[in-house]
């Protein structure tokens, strides 16, 4: 195992440095920084001049080989320029309104998805199957935005029920601005919550349903019903647990995808979370900080797919992690 | 001949005749493919002939509300274009890039997810850190990196006709990895199995082994990702609008449709948004309704009957 | 005991009522920093006239009224002499004097973004400590202006240096520095707690020193909603109390909400398209760019696009400006267009390419859009791409497309401007033409345009600056499309009207909320 963690950590480091080169490479498309830190007015001479000073002129190996210094030396990976503050400073600050959002949105689908998958793998013809998949496929069609939008219209404008922008208040645990602790803070996360795992939930019940009509189609799950075991537990014990594989693996994909790139949700809610960073990020040039934020998205899947990795060795001990000798 | 009628006796066409639910779809997805497809020809305008566009026209509801023009059955968008023209020309537009770029994903994902699993070790390793890279890019990335390198190849004037290939292209390559995360899972679960070892033992080919052998036994999971990554696809082109990568606006598609609604939403011209959300609503859910029924029955693991 | 405890209810009742009220406030943007100086913004701009006052600033019909300086007279053609009011203190505490004023102008020639606004001007003379001569190095019609960006910063709270041991006036633009992070300015409010992008929460200063001012507002909460349905969706759900802009589709919605308050007004940002000469020689000949200008109907934008916030603009100044010249006729005429196209020897027209921002004019994508659609009526074919400003302004620069669009708002709220930037010879010594992309080049308008720039005399100045109008227009140098309202949106009780005006810089310090 702990030949295993020093290579993947190993890898880790390799994966960072492929990023950041590919990021600093891909930097010049974005834009140019400058242009969004002056007024339009200003000449372009003195353009030239700021440009100069940032040092956004040098060659692109000089300006890696300078941030590869800072990266060691200093373990500064950036300044942002809007934010004027060190990159991974903005981002640690960013963090957590992206990880409560899809902590509670995992949750639901995780609390939602089951039952609904297992009850229309075991009676797919019933009704209330069939409406389950109707509507999962619904949640998968209508647009993130469209969903959000409804909602906001729904609950915020005719209703009156729910804020429809912002975090609201926050309370602040040991630097983890957190708004899962005040009532305020939990009422603004409704709707993200809704609008994101509306468009989540339906590839995990669909999943689960298909792989449980497998499973249930199997040998030793016959076997189970000749031995005259309850349903509940053929159902839940040896049915489920073999259907677990692929939605791990689909469900560490989502996750990592969920944290980096919330963007259409954070951005209808002016949800102040990483997506909606990124967004601005692009849209300000702020290259540096796209930079950073792209390093740190790739450590989140680095580690998210390593814990998959590691739970598929426990869920099923047919597979062996690969590299554990 | 021959073949013909193995099919009209065969437990699939079987199958599908008694079952109603793939059979309607089936019968509204060839129609609106056939409706995409015959664009041209249906549609009551041509909406890329911007000479017929006229702006005096914008925003016109549908022929059944008051101000309703019996020339626009479902009204206009705002810029003037025949909202039923355009969203056939539009389906046309999503259902290629949906379809294309999926097609893509799972190719690409399927060889290499097959590749890591079958063979393990350094591969594997060396495959699934470049998804780890692959993914922290997101499709946006990707979209503006090969947007620059097409506009230094093909200059500006180019991109409205490169569109289509191009996004299938960015939207192709960016959403790899969950296929191939997906499908190595699966080669690691079955590659250990009996049948993998007696394949193994009769001395088959490596390759003959993860095509004919694994692969059909991980399709399930690979069906239901397909269907919901094609809802992805035409999604993520209508995202990739917003920054100008997407379709160019004198051409909308399905997506960017509905995405250019999102503005009228408070004005009361809802027609903008409704009909292309209902009309992709509508080819997503009966894509899917077949991708199920065709899951249930091509899947070997499942009894049939 | 009882009459007692009413008395105490009654008067901390009568005490909260008097503090006054809480503004929440949504804008598309936040300021990008606390320094005034650090970047040229409308966002800053609005930040500044709250925080900090301005010598003398702009009235509703384009007038100046008296500020920090109570009057100002022009003494010689290089000299206005501002008279300062006495007993202003600055948030710090300090008094403010007329060594603010030259220390803060010092200042602003060190500023990368506001060095180019006050080339034209010498070393400022003290006289007394209420008593301050500007001064110009050459006769310079602006001066008041120019005024209006002069907010004098309390120069002892920004001497010295802080606790890393940076000089504290420093100006920096993309790292910490003191002044991006405090500020003392003598404005009605203060910043009590800024998150960037997140929230920023200002208090009204006990000390300010315009009494007379019926402003009742002693917070305003500040968020930025940079999406435009999220923001209409906020005041729509009473979470805020004021929006700006307001997104012209939503206007009317907004507009006939009886508990809401709508106000536009007409702006001075003008939206033009630029037809280059150079890379495409079909656009050197007059005819075709007249018949370019005759094919596209700005006023059915305005109408349908812009549903009417926005005034179709055949001339680069709106009303109000000394250029604006009131007898240009539209010019949309298709049989025209095709006409000229056929003289010129287009007949069967050509293909072009445009390329246009998507997110930063009001519509600038659906605009591009509609004009690509007007000039394939007369046969030119244009190819359009559009992208974020991040990455236009660089294409703009490179000239990549034939057809490029431009939005401008005179600095200086000055007709002289916009030719300055956007028509004059481009020149890269002198910095003119810098926006010129249409690479349209006239000598005598050149001429014309640096006589106004010197030109003290109002009269004279008018008609140097008309005369430039007309021969833009009989040139077809652009393609003029509108100037874009400006809009702002508010519960009832919330007394707009008085307080916003054609700059967009509310004076919220004035504001009413009943």
């Amino acid at each position: 195992m702990f030949a295993f963690i020093v290579r993947r950590v190993l890898q880790a480091i390799i994966v960072m440095l492929i990023i950041s080169f590919i990021g600093f490479a891909l930097k010049q498309n974005v834009g140019d920084p400058v242009r969004e830190l002056t007024g339009v007015s200003v000449s372009a001479a003195e353009r030239e001049s700021i440009r100069e000073k940032l040092g956004l002129n040098d060659p692109f190996l000089i300006q890696y080989g300078r941030f590869l210094k800072g990266a060691v030396l200093e373990g500064n990976i950036g300044q942002s320029f809007f934010y004027k503050k060190p990159a991974m400073e903005v981002i640690l600050s960013k963090a957590p309104a992206t990880i409560e959002l899809v902590l509670c949105c995992s949750f639901l689908i995780v609390v939602l998805s089951i039952p609904m998958g297992i009850y229309s793998a075991i009676y797919p013809k019933r009704l209330l199957s069939r409406l389950i998949m109707g509507l999962s496929t619904i949640g998968v069609s209508v647009p993130i935005f469209l969903i959000a939008i409804l909602l906001i219209y729904i609950f915020a404008i005719e209703l009156n029920w729910l804020p429809s922008y912002g975090r609201g208040e926050t309370v602040n645990v040991w630097g983890w601005e957190s708004g899962l602790l005040t009532l305020d803070g939990l009422r603004h996360l409704i709707l993200p919550t809704t609008a994101l795992t509306a468009l989540m939930l339906p590839l995990f019940v669909r999943l689960i349903r298909s792989e449980m009509m497998e499973v249930l189609q199997t040998e030793y799950v016959k076997f189970a019903w000749a031995k005259g075991l309850p349903r509940v537990r053929i159902w839940f014990v040896h049915a489920f647990k073999n259907t677990l594989l692929p939605v791990i693996t689909v469900g560490g994909v989502q996750i990592g995808t969920m944290i980096a790139f919330t963007i259409l949700t954070e951005t209808v809610f002016q949800w102040g979370g990483l997506g909606f960073l990124f967004l601005e990020a692009v849209e300000r040039a702020d290259t540096s900080l796209l930079v950073a934020y792209l390093i740190f998205v790739g450590i989140i899947f680095v580690v998210v797919n390593t814990v998959v990795d590691i739970i598929y060795g426990l869920v099923n001990p047919m597979v062996r992690i690969t590299g554990r000798k | 001949m021959r073949l013909w009628k193995r099919f009209r006796s065969s437990y699939f066409l079987y199958s599908f005749l008694h079952d109603p639910v793939a059979m309607g779809s089936f019968a509204i997805l060839a129609f609106l493919t056939l409706a995409a497809f015959g664009a041209p020809v249906i549609a009551p305008h041509n909406p890329y002939d911007t000479t017929t566009i006229n702006i005096m026209d914008s925003e016109i509801p549908p022929v059944w509300m008051e101000g309703g023009e019996q020339n626009f059955t479902l009204g206009t968008d705002a810029q003037g274009r025949d909202m039923l023209s355009t969203m056939l020309y539009g389906m046309r537009i999503s259902l290629i890039i949906g379809v294309g770029a999926t097609l893509m994903q799972a190719v690409i994902g399927i060889v290499l997810g097959l590749l890591a699993g079958y063979k393990g070790g350094r591969v594997d390793s060396f495959l699934m850190r470049m998804a780890d890279v692959q993914l922290s890019f997101s499709t946006l990335m990707v979209a503006i990196f090969l947007s620059a390198i097409f506009q230094a190849i093909f200059g500006v004037a180019a991109f409205e006709r490169l569109a289509v290939p191009f996004l299938v292209l960015v939207i192709g390559i960016a959403e790899w990895p969950q296929y191939a995360r997906t499908v190595r899972a699966s080669v690691l679960a079955e590659k250990k199995k009996e049948y993998v070892e007696a394949a193994r033992v009769m001395g088959l080919p490596a390759a003959r082994i993860m095509w004919r052998h694994i692969l059909p036994n991980s399709m399930s999971p690979i069906l239901v990702l397909s269907t919901v990554q094609v809802a992805h696809a035409i999604m993520s082109e209508a995202a990739l609008s917003f920054l100008g990568l997407g379709m160019p606006i004198t051409k909308p598609s399905l997506g960017s449709l509905i995405n250019s609604g999102f503005d009228y939403i408070f004005s009361g011209s809802w027609w903008i948004t409704m009909f292309p959300g209902i009309l992709l609503v509508l080819l997503i859910l009966v894509i899917n309704l077949l991708g199920d029924w065709v899951q249930d029955v091509l899947n070997p693991k499942l009894y049939k009957g | 005991m009882k009459k007692l405890l009413f008395f105490a209810l009654a008067f901390v009742f009568l005490a909260t009522a008097a503090q006054g009220k809480t503004l929440k406030m949504a804008l598309d943007a936040d300021p990008e920093s606390m320094d005034p100086h650090v970047q040229l913004s409308g966002g800053m701009l609005q930040y500044t006239h709250l925080c900090f006052d301005p010598l003398i600033r702009w009235t509703k019909d384009m007038k100046f009224e008296p500020r920090l300086a109570s009057k100002w007279e022009r003494i010689d053609p290089l000299t206005v002499r501002f008279y300062l009011r006495e007993g202003v203190k600055f948030h710090s505490g300090n008094t403010f004097t007329a060594a603010d004023v030259a220390w803060t102008m010092d200042r602003l020639k060190k500023s990368e973004d506001f060095k180019g606004l006050f080339t034209s001007f010498a070393e400022p003379k003290i006289i007394d400590d209420y008593t301050i001569d500007i001064i110009t190095t050459e006769p310079y019609p602006l001066v008041e202006a120019m005024a209006t960006y002069i907010f004098p910063l309390d120069s002892k709270f920004y001497t010295g240096a802080d606790d890393k041991g940076l000089p504290k006036d420093a100006i920096v633009k993309t790292d910490y520095s003191f002044a991006n992070q405090n500020q003392s300015g003598t404005g009605p409010f203060y910043v009590e707690s800024r998150e960037q992008g997140v929230k920023m929460v200002y208090k009204r200063f006990a000390d300010y020193w315009d009494k007379d001012s019926k402003g009742n507002v002693s917070e305003i909460i500040l968020t930025p909603i940079k999406e435009n349905a999220t923001r209409t969706a906020a005041l729509l759900s009473s979470g805020v109390d004021f929006i700006a802009p307001v997104p012209p589709q939503d206007m009317d919605r907004l507009g006939t909400n009886k508990d809401l308050n709508l106000v536009t007004m007409a702006g001075s940002r003008v939206i033009t398209f630029q037809l280059n000469q150079k890379r495409k020689p079909e656009f050197a000949d007059l005819k075709v760019r007249q018949a370019v200008i005759a094919a596209v109907d700005n006023a059915g934008i305005v109408a349908k696009l812009m549903k009417g916030t926005a005034t179709a603009a055949q001339q680069q100044a709106p009303e109000g400006f000394d250029g604006y010249v009131a007898d240009l006729a539209p010019r949309f005429d298709l049989e025209k267009a095709k006409q000229l196209m056929k003289e010129a020897g287009y007949e069967n027209g050509f293909e072009a390419t445009m390329i246009a921002p998507n997110n930063r004019y009001v519509n600038d994508e659906k605009i591009a859009e509609a004009v690509v659609s007007m000039l394939s009526k007369i046969g030119i074919k244009v190819s359009l791409k559009t992208m974020p400003k991040a990455q236009y302004w660089d294409e703009f620069d490179a000239q990549v497309a034939d057809i490029q669009m431009i939005g401008w708002h005179p600095d200086t709220e000055d007709s002289a401007n916009y030719s300055e930037y956007l028509l004059m010879c481009p020149n890269k010594d002198t910095g003119k033409g810098q926006y010129n992309s249409g690479n349209y080049c006239n000598a005598k308008l050149d001429e014309l345009v640096n006589q106004a720039n010197v030109e003290t005399d109002k009269a004279k100045r008018i008609a140097l600056l008309q005369e430039v109008e007309r021969i833009a227009y009989d040139d077809a140098a652009y393609v003029p499309l509108h100037w874009q309202n400006l809009s702002w949106a508010a519960k009832k009780n919330v007394d707009l009207e008085p307080v916003v005006n054609i700059m967009d810089f509310p004076y919220l310090g004035d504001l009413v909320v009943e």
